[in-house]
């Protein structure tokens, strides 16, 4: 069915479009029918001492008396200007605090996303190359450990270890102040808030190579080959590998907003600077402009990377290819 | 059907069947982890009995005291016994991690079955929100839908937990009914005369359960896991509701006192369970699937 | 004389493949079978037999034409509802796959009551588990398998019980999907006596689907030959393979292997030419009983 390139794609930017659109009313909706008052963000603890009169005028100010469809319509119309307002609590424009933080938030999710799925695949080809030995077992069990730790009490944990007590590490920040621009500064601060990112998510993966990689070797063209004469290595790398890659390359694909949008827990435990901690911020202090655009950000990536995962799925899975051809080749067409 | 002498059978053989060989089913139950984990499930429900002080009571001049034989487990920064708020909290910790799993499994069951027997399109759809679903980072949803229900309490957070935690299960549950839907058992059984429940209770219900029972022991974990992420993070129980989240989110002021024993004695207990718990469903996980490898 | 048991009139049905594309599985098939004989329906895979049994058993609902079972017509909804019961527990199948067409997590015994257990018929031998004893008897095995997993027997073991699960109803009519396609040449023979028992005692009408000519020629009073979806030809077996009227049919048969190996290697079999293939025609009746599929202007 895929007989024009054009028509597909085209077809999958319009179901994109359509997402987004749903996603930002949705957003926009939910997030108005939260209770607590914008203005406490905006105005501090003024609001409180503020009279009857002057709420009412900051409202105004805000546009916050509008009914909520002409408030959607006036962002959107905004949006498409590239203004996304400002946000209430920083008192300047959405897109500066954003840009001003988003680029600490990719290198740690960016690096992180690296490392955890290329540390995923060894550790899952180890542990299935060496089924049921000890060190599967030992990496099994210590994987699983690993999983049921949560993040933020790991996180402590390794602050209370490497920065309190042995004083190795920064406990915070993403830089000491005045030394911004010093690269191993930068790097000594970044390798807790690495290592939680990393180690969070890294067993979850490598468990699922492995056991996918397991579930392979069951197969009888394992055994074929091995009556052949093939090594094990072969087997395991050229053969069972390969089978379990395309489907890792679209998981990796769906989990992008996964690891890199959920770098929010490590992000306020270290105090690190980036857009993670800043949407938690906004949601709890009602910061409407920021949540939105913040919202809207992840929903955007979430759908691109599940549509990429599909998309990916449908060129590689060679089952869905053997589909195609039996259609084109035996059929009356209707 | 008379029993006169059968007709000639060609070649056959006094056949009977081989003795069983007793595949001990025992082998690799985790009983370790069932032991502790029922060991600690009872002292959290008998946590009157167990409990020294009121763990409650912000005993204001003893605050921060280490571990001694008078506070078992030390105090925390507000003065409370921790000895005493393990128990007690442990309830609440367990309560909501079951109560959420229940909702998320009510959830995913309905929808996953509704996917499955639902024509492709509609199929698709359902599929595809719940992929959604699934790839935005969870807490995140938590933490949204919590700042609009506002000040949580046990059925609220259980309740949004659950709500956001159904997706997992709910896409093994469609896959399992549209594998089952069509394999030949089930159509000879509707041949046969079996109406939609028989054939649900008696053919579709007993392959899925064992799939689902592994993610649904998943489930009360991760639900025991955020709770304690959200109540750390401040979203969660107020601090007056003790639960073994309210307890850690003290935690960051005792990294500046070095209480140790603030952060690792509650910590260890959440992990321990929750080691426990992976385990059974583990082992809930292999035994459904047992084959030896060709490699 | 014996009655039309089953009266298949016209019967198409199709798959749809994605949006596009559309096969024709059946195409506009005919016959009758009498009550108390064994009818082959043969031909290569993908001819559409499997479709044709499935039809009549009500798992598809056909695109069009009409089944008339004991004359009620089983493809009408309504009438269907209201012999259902009847329909349900005269009519059995067994199909080819016995690994999947047994629920691998009940007994043999349960598997074997199940019709029963369903209708809630009162077993006449005492319980159900003394019911499923003896059906498993009559198909040959003892009665320590019946707590056995399906997984625990081997393939002809496992034809058998869904055979014990088929008769435990005592059926009109046994439809069998190529039931020992995928068995060794002895089990084959067992379950080929088996259905033949089954017949000459009890009187019990099958519809034997197969692509193994000699088979159907040892078992079956009458034969249908079918390509790519239409008949193309019905006769009484010893009719047919005397005389074999349509050119499929005779390349079909001059390919059966003869038991004398010079014999074999000195034949010589008839290809048959795909692209003469006409789908156009109908059923001419050259012969009582043998019906052949012909363009009507051709002699």
């Amino acid at each position: 069915m895929r007989r024009n390139p054009a028509l597909y794609y085209g077809k999958k930017a319009l179901v994109f479009l359509l997402s987004v659109f749903v996603l930002s009313v949705a957003v926009f909706y939910i997030s108005r029918l939260a209770p607590g008052d914008p203005l406490m963000s905006y105005y501090g603890e003024r609001t409180e001492k503020m009279s009857v009169e002057e709420k009412e005028a900051a409202r105004e100010k805000l546009g916050l008396n509008d009914p909520i469809y002409i408030q959607y319509i006036r962002w959107v119309e905004n949006a498409a200007k590239g203004e996304f307002g400002i946000s209430f609590k920083y008192k300047q424009d959405v897109m500066e605090v954003i840009g001003s933080r988003i680029g600490f938030t990719l290198i740690l999710g960016g690096i992180g996303f690296v490392l955890t799925f290329a540390g995923a695949l060894l550790l899952g080809v180890l542990c299935a190359w060496h089924e049921d030995k000890w060190v599967d077992k030992i990496l099994c069990k210590g994987g699983t450990l690993l999983s049921c730790i949560p993040e933020f009490w790991l996180s402590l944990a390794l602050i209370l270890i490497f920065a309190v007590t042995l004083r190795w590490l920064p406990s915070s920040g993403a830089y000491d102040i005045g030394y911004k621009d010093d690269w191993l500064n930068r790097v000594t601060h970044l390798i807790l808030p690495l290592t939680i990112v990393v180690l969070q998510h890294l067993w979850y993966y490598a468990y699922m190579v492995r056991n996918k990689l397991l579930e392979e070797t069951r197969a009888d063209y394992v055994l074929l080959g091995k009556s052949k004469g093939l090594s094990k290595k072969d087997i395991m790398l050229k053969h069972c590998l390969r089978n379990v890659l395309p489907s890792y390359i679209s998981m990796m694909a769906i989990s992008v907003p996964h690891v890199v949008g959920g770098t929010y827990i490590v992000e306020t435990v270290f105090s690190y600077p980036g857009i993670g901690a800043l949407s938690y911020e906004s949601a709890r202090y009602h910061d409407y402009n920021l949540l939105m655009v913040l919202c809207m950000m992840t929903g955007v990536l979430v759908i691109f990377c599940n549509l990429i995962g599909g998309i990916i799925n449908e060129r590689i899975d060679p089952r869905i290819k053997a589909n195609e051809v039996v259609q084109i080749s035996e059929v009356t067409v209707d | 059907m008379t029993e006169e002498k059968l007709f000639t059978m060609v070649g056959i053989r006094p056949e009977s069947a081989t003795p069983e060989k007793k595949v001990s089913r025992r082998k690799g139950f985790p009983w370790v982890s069932v032991v502790l984990m029922t060991a600690i499930v009872l002292c959290c429900l008998a946590a009157e009995l167990l409990m020294t002080k009121d763990p409650g009571y912000l005993d204001l001049e003893n605050f921060n005291v280490a571990p001694n034989g008078e506070f078992l487990f030390g105090t925390d920064t507000l003065g409370r016994d921790i000895f005493s708020g393990i128990w007690y909290g442990g309830r609440i910790s367990i309560t909501i991690g079951f109560f959420a799993t229940v909702i998320a499994t009510f959830i995913a069951v309905v929808y996953g079955s509704v996917s499955g027997i639902a024509p492709a399109w509609l199929d698709n759809l359902m599929m595809r929100f719940a992929e959604i679903f699934l790839s935005v980072p969870g807490l995140l949803l938590v933490l949204f839908l919590q700042a609009i229900l506002g000040q949580a309490n046990v059925l609220t957070l259980s309740i949004v937990i659950g709500v956001t935690g159904w997706a997992s299960i709910a896409k093994i549950i469609r896959t399992e009914v549209r594998q089952i839907r069509s394999s030949e058992y089930v159509v000879a059984s509707r041949c046969m005369g079996g109406r939609f429940f028989h054939v649900l209770g008696k053919h579709l219900a007993p392959n899925f359960v064992s799939c689902v029972m592994f993610m649904v022991v998943m489930n009360v974990r991760t639900a025991i896991v955020t709770e304690s992420t959200l109540s750390f993070m401040g979203m969660g129980l107020p601090l007056e509701i003790i639960s073994w989240g309210s307890m850690l989110s003290l935690a960051e002021k005792a990294l500046l006192t070095d209480s140790w024993w603030i952060i690792i004695i509650p910590g260890t207990f959440l992990v321990t369970l929750l080691m426990c718990i992976t385990n059974v469903g583990n082992y809930m996980r292999k035994a459904a699937n047992r084959k030896g490898s060709n490699l | 004389m014996s009655e039309i048991l089953l009266d298949v009139q016209r019967l198409s049905h199709v798959f749809k493949l994605g949006k596009y594309a559309v096969i024709k599985a059946v195409d506009d098939v005919s016959f009758q079978m009498k009550k108390g004989e064994i009818f082959g329906l043969v031909g290569e895979s993908g001819s559409g037999k499997s479709t044709v049994a499935r039809c009549i058993m009500n798992v598809y609902k056909p695109a069009a034409g009409k089944i008339l079972y004991n004359g009620i017509d089983v493809c009408d909804s309504r009438a269907f509802r209201k012999h259902r019961k009847m329909l349900e527990s005269s009519r059995q199948i067994i199909f080819q796959d016995s690994t999947s067409s047994l629920n691998q997590r009940m007994t043999v015994e349960k598997i074997i009551a199940e019709p029963m257990s369903i209708h809630h018929i009162k077993p006449p031998r005492g319980s159900l588990r003394a019911e499923a004893e003896f059906q498993l008897s009559y198909v040959g095995m003892d009665s320590s398998y019946l707590d056995k997993y399906p997984t625990e027997l081997s393939g002809g073991q496992r034809q058998r019980v869904a055979i014990a699960r088929a008769l435990s109803m005592e059926p009109e009519l046994l439809v069998a999907d190529e039931p020992v396609a995928s068995l060794d040449v002895s089990i084959q023979a067992q379950i080929i006596n088996l259905l033949r028992h089954c017949n000459e005692q009890h009187g019990c009408s099958i519809l034997f689907i197969a692509h193994d000519l000699s088979m159907v020629e040892y078992l079956c009073n009458r034969v249908g030959v079918m390509y790519h979806g239409k008949l193309v030809e019905v006769a009484p077996t010893a009719a047919l393979y005397a005389n074999p009227q349509h050119p499929y049919t005779k390349a079909l048969l001059s390919a059966i292997p003869v038991p004398d190996p010079i014999a074999e290697r000195n034949r010589s079999h008839i290809d048959f030419d795909e692209t003469a293939f006409d789908r156009e025609g109908t059923m001419v009746e050259i012969a009582p009983g043998h019906w052949v599929l012909r363009k009507e202007d051709s002699q």
